[in-house]
């Protein structure tokens, strides 16, 4: 090993322990002297580095990271909270959207599925009638009145439609009841003046603040019904 | 939880010490150096979960505190240049030989250029070996040696050329 290789290493690595620059060192003592010069150098090094640390910093280290922790489990706590708010917020509302939302899109569907759900319910030659003035009070609700009969009236009764209150009738038919409901104007569900199944039939009737929906068999004239119900019907203002 | 706040408790404690004097030397500024460690140990505790190898810590720790150094220099540049480095630290008020030759030599380091000054802080005060250093700097493990022999070799001529009376004299 030359002396500047020597050198070299010396400066580069006061503590090497190279096989080679400790063979180095053991043959010549001028090495030798030169590698101790540069630990003593080294060690002066280390003692001029060996800045005061401030005697507070550990404690100040600790206290940072104690309160940076603190507010992160509190923004944590915060999220946690403004998750569970979002969540019930939103199970609400799908609760709300399930429930009170329709299933039919347009008054032909909802009209015809009623009518199947209370098929029972109903006979053709029911004894049971209801007098035009019972039908009329119950009318007036809507705003409305029959000045006649349509036909013999075998039930009139408030009920549900689609969630609105609605006017149910029933008339006794050529073969099976005929259904008619008087149905404030909505939004909701879609207007179509006339539907059918493979059954039952239907038209709708449309007036200023309700619609009138007649529902029957394929033995009846719908064209006849719905005549007969504009020429009876009035609507007072 | 606990046990993670016990091994951050423990890598403050025993290298806090050794950190704020790397930070020292990187700034040559007491308060900076103190800022830079905060910040690299808060960096840390977020981190800590990533610190497989306890062994590795000092490195770890040393990288994120240069990463931060870097940050502070990007965030915005102190004039520097303009100020006299000389008088980074004050010894002087209560001197012996040593303190006053640890003083002169303080001086002399830090006025190594940087790229000088690091690997051999590094070495001396890390205890690295020139493999780590090569990777902490992402430099070639030759270039690490050259370096340090030019620190070293500057560091000695600047001793030998030294006045045999050093320190202040006033009148």
């Amino acid at each position: 090993m030359d002396d500047l290789q020597f050198r070299r290493a010396i400066y580069a690595d006061p503590n090497n322990q190279d096989e080679e620059t400790i063979a180095a060192q053991q043959q010549d003592p001028s090495k030798k002297q030169f590698a101790q010069e540069i630990c003593q150098l080294d060690e002066k090094i280390k003692q001029a580095l060996q800045v005061p640390v401030p005697d507070d910093l550990y404690n100040k280290l600790i206290l940072r990271q104690t309160l940076a922790t603190h507010q992160v489990q509190k923004r944590k706590t915060r999220v946690h909270l403004a998750l569970a708010a979002s969540v019930a917020i939103v199970g609400g509302l799908v609760l709300n959207f399930m429930q009170f939302s329709s299933a039919y899109s347009n008054l032909g569907d909802y009209a015809l599925a009623h009518v199947y759900h209370e098929q029972g319910s109903f006979a053709n030659n029911a004894t049971s009638q209801v007098t035009l003035t019972s039908l009329n009070k119950k009318m007036a609700a809507f705003d409305g009145n029959f000045n006649k009969s349509l036909g013999k009236l075998l039930f009139a009764d408030y009920c549900r439609f689609d969630g609105m209150k609605s006017l149910h009738l029933v008339y006794q038919g050529k073969t099976s009841p005929v259904t008619v409901f008087v149905v404030p104007k909505n939004e909701q569900l879609r207007f179509n003046a006339d539907f059918n199944d493979k059954q039952l039939f239907g038209s709708s009737l449309q007036f200023s603040n309700s619609n009138i929906i007649v529902v029957a068999d394929k033995n009846e004239s719908l064209g006849q019904w719905q005549q007969s119900i504009s020429d009876t019907v009035n609507w007072s203002i | 939880m606990m046990t993670k706040q016990v091994r951050y408790e423990a890598l403050v404690k025993a290298l806090h010490g050794d950190l704020y004097r790397y930070a020292y030397w990187l700034c040559h500024e007491k308060q900076v150096a103190e800022d830079l460690v905060q910040e690299t140990f808060l960096r840390a505790w977020r981190a800590l979960d990533s610190l497989k190898d306890e062994k590795a810590a000092k490195s770890w720790l040393i990288t994120i505190l240069r990463r931060e150094n870097a940050r502070r220099f990007e965030r915005k540049r102190f004039d520097m240049s303009e100020y006299e480095e000389a008088t980074i630290t004050d010894t002087l008020s209560v001197t012996t030989e040593q303190q006053l030759e640890n003083h002169w030599l303080r001086e002399k380091i830090s006025q190594l250029p940087p790229e000088y000054s690091e690997p051999l802080i590094l070495q001396v005060l890390g205890g690295f070996s020139g493999e780590d250093i090569a990777a902490m700097l992402d430099l070639n493990k030759n270039t690490v040696m050259t370096r340090l022999f030019r620190a070293r070799n500057q560091l000695k001529e600047a001793l030998e050329a030294e006045p045999v009376k050093r320190g202040m004299y006033n009148g």
